[in-house]
């Protein structure tokens, strides 16, 4: 066991964890931030994607130790923590865009970073940028219509408040 | 009405955007143990022995479960069905000394931690003497096979046969006869929550269990059972919603019998989760072969046909005795009419995994070899498809050609057909192969003309509902109902249903989280596009009892007769009056008040009949099974040079009875497009032709669509027949969505390039071997 220091959502946790732990098992199973999921640990459905020094990252595919000292995101670090949320969540509620839920998280940390990197995002471009995160439910159709509408009031609300 | 037909804010969905805190991934337990199951490598073995005596000394290792611990009692672990239904086949046992799949749980372990249980599992020796194998189903089917049961003749487990009319004389009638095989594979319904239980056995046996299913009761039913205990003695917990199912957790695992073990050999609690490469060999359509004759007269009236399927249901029958009776009745034989008919199911026995339910159970199989075949007939007879299904269906009104009792009362298949037609198009498609350059398009489309809303009339499957519906002294409602949530909305749709009947907004009616098998009425599972017509029905039974007595006291409070009464946004006021009205909140704080209610005029005197909790309950099977209709249509773009095939556009019309929430319709239509095309175009569960073993470990492995290959563009059309014994006119959606999009993809590759693929998944290599480019 060794002792980390991981910055998650703003506050400092200092964690003992074994030099193999998954950064999604230890938000999951010592930090108890459920809301990033696991979906297959091996990189390829998008479930646990949370940001990494505002980069998305399959947490399942990189070591805690290797974030420690990084600023890390996650679904709970979004909105103000009560009942006002982030615009990709309250779009994605909007939109119909959740089913089961259970890639809605991975899902939304992905579409963040896509968004706070390209202003109104096109379709394709949207598509594209969430390929590595699968979906049983929705076909994709609401995702990508929530991800749009999340993107209009984002440049709408700084239209109104130019700084 | 109100809400029916809006698409009012999923009450789960602020929380699933916020972290999805209810899945039972996420339940923790004070001194939970974790445990591993130790699976074989061999597809067909029996063990010699098993020493677990390095296991046992790990540190953390605080059990180890091995076959000979297990009660013998076989079992079916099918949720739907009673345990010793006649129509399934017992063969099952939580661990068994004979394997006959590779993966085959043989030991489990619990400990303090994941990682101790992972090491501990390799440190069992097991001794295997390996036995003959078959992965084929008609090799297994032939003398001299590897024989896997002893209960199994050719190791055929269960054979139905069904038809009427007179076979020879059909096909002596017809002016044609259509010959073909259409085969199909094995897919992962892919559920995004892996399975996943924790079970907690106390020390008098009261097992309590958390699980990611789609059937509460079912768990509870098949646990007792296996375990040979009382049903008394399991309590299952109701997860707020699980993630995704889609037929895929429709049966007790190895997981959840193996952790009650554990448990009650510990006395703490266990949680075992599958990884991917569990899950994958856990559950998956059962690929079928069928063979499909068809006799038909010139103008396209089909006189006989006669169909054969196999089933491959892997090493135990469990789904497979059923999915190959419904892939006959409602795939095959009773889809269209045709006097004289005779189908032949074979659930075959082989040592590939355990075939499980998935949505559409058997029909995306018939489906896929009837409307393929169908095109061809057209095709070559130069019939207009879109009227040769016309001509040979049934019609409103006629009695339903399965369901003993039952008449199609709403069946709007011509409507469908007109509607779905006109928007992509129709008018405007090409003769075949008409296209020039190398991406070529084409049209195609596929019908499900018969389908479920539930089980009623099948002898041997559960199909009753119910619910409890309490009113609140704040006007709202709390539902209760063992209905799971399994991510299609059946938590909105029935908090819906419960509003509009109690003339609530949405907001107020909140489903109960976290009730149990001891708390709610026993309700059949979350499948056969079942949860709104029949699981609506009882809520709206529920609630209209609750309503009446609602009238009821507001009746006396207004002094005036309840019938004169009506209730709506939150209000009960006086028919004629509407000014004299009493908010709901007002109404059930007078019945839940004491002898005396101090109110704004002061203290007043509260009467014997108006006291007591508002609350209704129900529990009743749905008077019908009514069909519901779909028809897809699709236009692709084929690349000669590639093979690869793009879906570009995609409508879907389906008599639904009444729409009750719009989004959530077009969701189940746009995920089961997701699912239909996979399984079509890209989808394949592949296996070592000689060890068995199944090559996908995760979804590298695995390739379903992303949001990159899925089309823009896929409309929803919903007719409303009005289901007259449907809650508000409601009847099913969801299954036939992922049954008709392989054979309308398979028409359409054929209208662009001429060639016609009877083999699914319908891959680039097959497209350029059919255009001779291989
Ligand atoms: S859990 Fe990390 S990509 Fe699937
Ligand atoms: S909503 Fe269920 S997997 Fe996306």
């Amino acid at each position: 066991m060794k002792t980390i220091e991981l910055q998650i959502n703003g506050a400092a946790h200092e964690v003992s964890i074994e030099a193999d732990e998954t950064l999604l098992q230890v938000l999951r199973n010592r930090l108890d931030l459920i809301g990033t999921k696991k979906g297959c640990d091996s990189g390829g459905c998008g479930c646990c994607s949370v940001q990494v020094d505002g980069k998305v990252v399959y947490s399942c595919m990189m070591y805690a130790a290797g974030a420690a000292g990084k600023a890390i995101t996650t679904i709970e670090g979004l909105g103000d923590g009560g009942t006002t949320l982030d615009p990709l969540q309250q779009a994605f509620i909007d939109a119909g865009a959740v089913q089961c839920g259970y890639c809605t998280c991975g899902m939304i940390m992905n579409a963040s970073e896509l968004l706070a990197t390209t202003k109104n995002p096109d379709e394709d471009q949207i598509r594209h940028a969430i390929a590595g995160n699968l979906c049983r439910c929705t076909g994709y159709t609401k995702i990508v219509d929530a991800i749009k509408l999340a993107a209009t009031r984002i440049a709408g609300r700084a239209m109104e408040s130019p700084e | 009405m109100s809400l029916i037909g809006t698409s009012p804010q999923r009450p789960d969905a602020f929380d699933k955007v916020t972290g999805g805190k209810g899945f039972p991934v996420n339940v923790k337990l004070p001194g939970m143990l974790h445990a591993k199951l130790l699976r074989s490598p061999y597809p067909h073995a029996r063990i010699l022995r098993i020493d677990t005596s390095a296991a046992e000394k790990l540190p953390g290792v605080k059990a180890v479960l091995v076959p000979s611990e297990v009660p013998k009692r076989k079992y079916t672990p099918v949720y739907f069905v009673p345990a010793a239904a006649g129509s399934m086949v017992q063969d099952m046992l939580i661990m068994s000394d004979t394997v006959r799949f590779a993966g085959q749980p043989v030991a489990a372990v619990a400990a303090t931690s994941l990682r101790i249980a992972e090491q501990a599992i390799e440190l069992i020796e097991v001794d295997y003497e390996e036995l003959p194998t078959v992965f084929d189903p008609e090799e297994a089917m032939q003398p001299g096979a590897p024989q896997l049961h002893e209960h199994a003749a050719n190791n055929v487990a269960v054979n139905p046969v069904m038809g009427f009319g007179d076979l020879d004389k059909g096909f002596a009638e017809a002016d044609h006869i259509f010959e073909g095989v259409y085969s199909s594979h094995r897919v992962h319904t892919c559920y995004m929550e892996p399975r996943v239980c924790i079970v907690d056995c106390d020390r008098q046996g009261n097992y309590t269990v958390h699980s990611s299913t789609q059937h509460l009761f079912g768990v509870r039913e098949k646990l007792a059972y296996a375990l040979e205990i009382p049903e008394s003695k399991v309590r299952v917990i109701k997860a707020p919603y699980i993630g995704g199912g889609f037929g895929g957790k429709l049966d007790i695992g190895y997981i959840e019998p193996v952790a009650a073990l554990l448990s009650r050999k510990t006395g703490r609690p266990v949680r075992i989760e599958q990884t991917r490469h569990e899950d994958f060999i856990s559950t998956a359509r059962h690929p079928i072969k069928v063979y499909l004759k068809t006799g038909v007269k010139k103008d396209g009236t089909f006189t006989a046909r006669h169909a054969r399927s196999i089933l491959d249901t892997g090493a135990h029958a469990t789904h497979g005795a059923e999915v190959i009776n419904v892939h006959g009745v409602f795939g095959l034989l009773m889809t269209y009419r045709c006097p004289n008919s005779k189908w032949e199911g074979y659930t075959v026995y082989t040592n590939n995994m355990i075939g499980g339910g998935y949505r559409g159970y058997g029909s995306p199989q018939a489906c896929f070899a009837a409307e393929s075949q169908i095109d061809e007939i057209c095709e070559q007879l130069k019939l207009d498809p879109i009227e040769f299904r016309r001509k040979n269906a049934w019609h409103a009104g006629e009695p339903h050609p399965m369901v003993p009792g039952v008449t199609l009362d709403s069946y709007a298949f011509d409507e469908c057909l007109q509607s779905g037609a006109e928007r992509i198009g129709w008018s405007q498609r090409k003769k075949a192969d008409s296209g020039s350059g190398t991406k070529k398009r084409g049209m195609g489309f596929a019908c499900q003309p018969l389908w479920v809303s539930g089980c009623v009339g099948f002898p041997d499957i559960y199909e009753h509902s119910g619910a409890i519906i309490k009113l609140n002294v704040d006007g709202t409602a709390d539902l209760a109902i063992a209905t799971m949530d399994i991510g299609s909305g059946q938590t909105t749709t029935l908090c819906q249903i419960a509003a509009e009947e109690l003339g609530l907004p949405m907001e107020a009616v909140r489903m109960v989280q976290n009730s149990d098998t001891t708390t709610v009425p026993v309700d059949a599972p979350t499948h056969a596009s079942r949860a709104t017509y029949s699981a609506g029905n009882a809520v709206q039974a529920a609630a209209r009892t609750v309503r009446e007595r609602l009238l009821k006291v507001a009746g006396i409070m207004l002094d005036i007769n309840p019938e004169q009464l009506a209730v709506a946004n939150g209000r009960v006021s006086v028919k004629a009056d509407p000014k004299r009205s009493l908010s709901v909140a007002e109404v059930v704080t007078r019945a839940e008040s004491p002898f005396v209610q101090h109110g704004k005029n002061g203290p007043a005197p509260t009467t014997l009949e108006e006291k007591g909790t508002i609350i209704g309950v129900s529990s009743l099977a749905p008077k019908s099974n009514p069909s519901p209709v779909s028809v897809e249509f699709v236009e692709v773009e084929v690349d000669t040079e590639t093979g690869q095939v793009q879906v570009l556009r995609v409508v879907y019309a389906h008599d639904l009875g009444k729409l009750i929430h719009r989004n959530g319709a077009e969701g189940q239509v746009e995920g089961g497009f997701q699912q239909g095309m996979g399984y079509a175009l890209m989808e394949n569960l592949l296996f070592d032709p000689v060890s068995g073993s199944c090559l996908a470990g995760d979804f590298l492995d695995y390739k379903m669509p992303t949001a990159v290959e899925m089309p823009r563009d896929i409309q929803s059309i919903f007719i409303e027949s009005n289901e007259p014994s449907g809650p508000f006119g409601a009847k099913s959606l969801s299954e036939p969505c992922i049954t008709v999009p392989a054979p309308a993809i398979a028409n359409a590759i054929y209208n662009a390039i001429g060639v016609r693929i009877r083999e699914l998944p319908i891959t680039p290599e097959k497209i350029l071997a059919a255009l001779g480019k291989l």
